[in-house]
Order: C-alpha cells, then structure tokens, then sequence
C-alpha cells in the first residue's frame, strides 16, 4: 500500500502548488467573474460582466485586435521561423564545415533577451524618430523622418507583430530543428535519384517531417501571443488595446464594480486559447501528422 | 541502344588532418553496360565500389571523366533529371508516406496524375508480391518487405538504368535468397539494366550476366562469371574469388617449379615466363586410384591428407604437398575412405591450372 501511494505523495506538494495557484486562480476569477464578489458584499451569481462585455464595442475591437495581433506575429514567427530552420537544416547537410553551428547560435540570439527590452529595440528602429527613419532619410529616401510610416504605437499593432515576429521566430525555428535532424542524411539521395530537386525535397519530405512541431511552436506563439501584457501595453495604443491590457486597464480603472468585468475577459482568453487547443487537436489528428514516425 | 558507357571516371577524395593513411582515389574506370545486362561491381568493403555508384547516380561530381547512356552526356546532368533509380542497402523508405505513396514518389516526381501513379504503384506491389499492402505504412512491414517496397520504388518509374548498394546485406541469409530470386525474376521481365554492387560473391555469381572485380580503388578484371572464376587476371582476383591454392614459383624452358620445389612439370609453351603464379581451383582436383591408367595432359602429384571437413555435400580435403597445403574438394564417395596422415595421389588437367603473374 505504501510503496503504491509513495510516489503520489511525493508529488503532492508539487501538484498541490500546482493546482492552487494556476487552477485556484483561474477558479476565483470566474468566480468573481460571475459576480461573487464577498470583498464588496456580492455573493449571487449573475452573468452581468459577460453581458456587458458582449454589449461593449470596445470589448468587440479589442478581441478583434488581438486575434489579429496573435494571428499575425504567429504566422510571421512560424514562416520566418521555419525558414531558419530549414536554412540551417540545408547548410548543415550541404558543409561539413562548423559554420552551420555558427549561424545557429547566432539565430538562437533573440531567445536570450526579455520581451521588454525586444520591445525598447523594436521602438529604438521603428519608431518615427528611430534609427531607422534617420538613415532612411540620411539616406535620402524619406524627405522628412515624419514621412516614415508609423510602426510603432500604431493602431493596427504593427509594432507588437514585429517585436513578437523577431523574438518567436527562435522559439519557433528550435523548435522545429531538433525534429529536422530526424532525416535520414540519405533520404535526400534517394529523393534527388528519384527526381527531387531541393524544392520538391523540402515540400515532400522536410516539411511534413516538420508538421507536427511546427504546428504545436505556432500554436504556442499565438497562445502566449494572445495573452501576453507587457509588449501591447509598451507598443500599442490606448485605445483600441489588446485584451489582456483592456483587461488590466479594467481591473486598474479604480472602481471595484469594473473587476467581474475584468476577470471575465481572462476567462474568455482562457476559453479561448482551450478551444483553440481542441481545434489544433482535432486538425493534428485529421491530418496524420504523426503517422509512421513512431 | 541505350548502353551505360562510363568513360575513364576517377575520384580522389581528399586527405583530412586526422587521417594518417593516403587519402582514398577511385583509379579512372573505363566500363560498358549494354541494356538490360545485369553487371556486378564485385569487391571488399571499402575498394570504392559504393564510390563509384555513386559517381554514375551524380550523388558525387566526378572529377575526371565522362558518363554516357546511348547519346546522351550525363556527367553533368544533376542526379535527379538522370532517370536512374537506386536501392540503398537499408530500405531508407519515407515513414510518413504510406508503401503505395513511397512506391510512387518517383512517379510523382515525374508529374503523373495521381490515379495514374497510384495504379502504377498498385501493380507494381502485385509483381514484388505486396499486393494489398499499399496502405501501410513502413513501420508496419518487416525488414524484407521494406526492401521489396524499395525495389518496387525503383522499377516502377522505368528507370534507364537500376542502381542497387548491397540492397540485401542487411537481410538473413533466407530472405536474402528469397530476394535474389525476386530480383532476377523481375529485371528479366522488365529487362533493365542493373548495376549491382555487392562483396558477397555468391550473390554476383548467382545474379550477374558479367562481374567487375574491384579492390583499392582500382577495376581488376570484368568477364563473365564463369571467365573471371576460371581465369582469374591475377593473385588479387583469385584471392577475392575464394580462391586459395596459390603456388608461387618459376616458369622456365616450359617447366613450372614451385619455390619450394614440392611442384615441378612441364607446362604448355604458350605460358609466358613472367606468369609465374599458379592457381589451382579445388574442384579440378581429383583422386587417383590405383587401377587408374595415366591420362595425357594430366599433371601428377604426391601428397598426405592433413584433414577432411564435410561442407555443403562435399567434402574440403586439405592435402599437404611440401610445405603447401592444397585444398580439394570431393564428392562423398572419393573421400569416404580418406584419414589423416594417409598418402594420397592426385592429379590435374593441365588446362585447368591458371598461371598468372607474380
């Protein structure tokens, strides 16, 4: 009996940390979500903050904004992340010498710095009055740095999708490179007897090889992405901001009434990225991704 | 006619810092395949017979030389517009395509429709005996079934020539003679041209039309199965063969004495004097008994029986004539009364001893 329940109890403190923090969080937040409140003398349970959020247009522009933010640092992370990837797979397979380690490393770089500093430097190059405007203009292709377009603190969000972009392309291309060393050297031999050239090899092997952790890295980057706070809040505008800074901009507003609202959006963010996940799921499934590799 | 002509092809790969010995050169290679020969490069491991594959598939440039298939100059042409297939000694099958998908690939490389490929694949499955396996996939099949998957990979798509690195070694010895027979069977009813490349020698003989023997780098002899095991060029091929009574001495005024004189007759004058080497093949080797009556053009020699050993139907008899010992092998009934330490006479026709130079 005790070398059975052994092992359990020794995970007790880890799963209970677990389970209290995370679940017991997101627990009190649909709780207060759905107006129990005792803090403020509210112990009913009413849908009145979802009712309100769904009613609200900013609610409706921030989630749209989001999506979009998400959507679009996660496909230009994927794509220029699994270019890395595949470039480094290729200069591997193509030179015996050690520069392929080099380039690695140097691609890995963007991992090592935080999220708020690849934001300074995504403002320090894009911003009107950034390095980049100035020699644009030194260069004589701008008249004026006014003449730059407005990347960052923009309402469209172009300069979250950039600092996302730089920063998880890494994550994404580290992601997908330990996978790629699964190909057999000589697949691209018998790939290239049989009539593939490099583009063909990529797309019939490399690619679906690649699939399934390409999936999961892009689904990980739009989670985080479409959850994140502190990028959209340096990067973007007041209004209409992202879901996770209206949802603070809430909880921060200085009444206590706005909190149900606030913790409702977490809730539906994190309903959200759930079904997400199923849907990611359900597609990995239907596609066969994993078929015959294990 | 679309013969493979390989014209003079050599290769030097170069020497690396953490080498000691020389660095590894593919001597040039002269060699024509005629269309639907099948040729076997014939060698022990690391003589650049997998180099020379190679070289012909375009997966390695040449530095010298020239590749031709009928008219057309192939040494430049890139590996993938060459239309050659290749089995790899591992099946190397892709794991995420079913068999029917990995049989096609080729095919689909070609840009056939897909009902096109697949029905290709189909029947090309029945024919390697997968019928009914093409949706599979790899990890299903065993590791004989994968090779006949590889096999149908590589003649599905008509290839001009069929390129194949010890597609069995990895197998056991059944299969191996299973898939022997599946591949002649097939490259005759396809009629494609096959070069072969493999140090097992039983499996060249079995299946070759003719045979390159190779070693260090270097094409030693081509001829056919039969030729090159009964006139072996030189000691090396002989060697390599199997072959092991190798009698070095002196050819002179049309008499061959072994150096330690254990072995001296007249020969034929056609025999030059620098061949000074004489191969003796053990089956061509055979008991005199008492009532026998001398034959004309045999050679007679004396000798004492070391030991017997039965092998395959046969017996190897090792007899000891001065300080050689000569293998024999003889049937059941010749050897029945043969022991150790007993005298023994035997005799060769002098047509079947091979001279060759030292």
């Amino acid at each position: 009996m005790w070398q059975k329940t052994r092992p359990y109890l020794l995970l007790l403190p880890a799963i209970g940390t677990i389970v209290l923090l995370f679940f017991g969080g997101l627990f009190d937040g649909l709780l207060k979500s759905l107006g129990y409140f005792p803090a403020i003398g509210e112990t009913r349970f009413e849908m009145t903050a979802y009712t309100n959020l769904f009613q609200s247009s900013e609610f409706w522009e921030s989630l749209i904004l989001t999506i979009r933010v998400a959507a679009l640092s996660s496909i230009f992370a994927a794509v220029l992340g699994a270019a890395i990837a595949v470039s480094l797979f290729m200069l591997k397979e193509s030179s015996k010498s050690g520069a392929s380690q080099v380039w690695h490393r140097l691609f890995q770089l963007p991992l090592t710095i935080p999220h708020l500093v690849g934001g300074y430097i995504i403002v320090l190059l894009f911003m009107q009055s950034g390095f980049l405007s100035k020699i644009l203009a030194s260069a004589g292709l701008i008249d004026e740095i006014t003449d730059f377009p407005v990347l960052v603190n923009d309402p469209f969000g172009w300069g979250i999708i950039l600092t996302y972009a730089w920063k998880e392309a890494p994550f994404v291309s580290l992601m997908i490179y330990p996978v790629l060393s699964r190909i057999h050297r000589s697949w691209r031999d018998v790939a290239r007897v049989y009539g593939a050239g490099s583009w063909n090899f990529i797309r019939e092997i490399v690619l679906p090889v690649m699939l399934p952790a390409w999936t999961i890295a892009t689904f990980i980057v739009f989670v985080f992405t479409f959850s994140a706070f502190e990028v959209p809040f340096l990067l973007g505008v007041t209004y209409p901001s992202m879901l996770p800074v209206y949802s603070y901009q809430l909880y921060t507003s200085g009444t206590l009434a706005d909190r149900p609202e606030a913790l409702a959006v977490n809730i539906i963010l994190a309903a959200l990225t759930i079904l997400l996940g199923l849907v990611v799921y359900y597609f990995s499934k239907r596609w066969n991704v994993l078929k015959g590799w294990d | 006619m679309s013969d493979l002509r390989i014209i003079n092809i050599e290769k030097q790969y170069p020497q690396t810092k953490q080498q000691k010995d020389p660095a590894f050169s593919l001597q040039p290679v002269a060699l024509t395949i005629k269309e639907g020969e099948f040729f076997s490069l014939l060698g022990p491991s690391g003589c650049g017979k997998t180099t020379l594959l190679k070289l012909i598939a375009g997966l390695i440039p040449a530095d010298n030389g020239e590749i031709w298939v009928g008219d057309d100059h192939l040494t430049a042409v890139a590996p993938e517009a060459r239309r050659f297939a290749m089995v790899f000694q591992q099946s190397l099958l892709f794991p995420h395509m079913t068999v029917e998908d990995n049989v096609a690939f080729g095919l689909k490389m070609q840009k056939i429709s897909k009902r096109e490929r697949l029905a290709d694949a189909q029947s090309m499955l029945e024919h390697v005996g997968l019928g009914g396996y093409g949706s599979r996939f790899p990890d299903e099949l065993s590791g004989g079934q994968q090779q006949r998957v590889a096999l149908a990979r590589a003649l599905v798509a008509k290839p001009r020539l069929l390129l194949m690195d010890e597609p069995f070694s990895a197998l056991d010895p059944s299969l191996r003679e299973e898939m022997r027979e599946l591949l002649r069977s097939v490259q005759k009813e396809f009629h494609v041209t096959v070069l072969f490349v493999t140090h097992d020698r039983e499996e060249a003989f079995y299946l070759s039309d003719r045979i390159g023997v190779m070693s260090e780098g270097r094409l030693l002899q081509i001829g056919k199965p039969k030729e090159i095991y009964e006139q072996p060029v030189n000691v090396e091929v002989a060697s390599f063969l199997g072959l092991k009574n190798i009698i070095r001495g002196t050819v002179a005024n049309n008499h061959f004495i072994s150096n330690d004189q254990s072995f001296e007759f007249p020969i034929q004058s056609s025999i030059q004097t620098s061949q000074s080497v004489l191969i003796i093949r053990p089956e061509t080797i055979r008991p005199v008994s008492e009532n026998m009556v001398e034959i004309l053009g045999c050679v007679y020699f004396k000798g004492v029986i070391h030991h017997k050993i039965f092998s395959h139907g046969y017996y190897s008899v090792k007899v000891r004539i001065g300080e050689h010992l000569l293998i024999c092998n003889f049937t059941s009934q010749e050897a029945e009364k043969m022991n150790p330490e007993q005298p023994i006479d035997l005799m060769i026709n002098s047509e079947d001893m091979r001279f060759v130079n030292g």
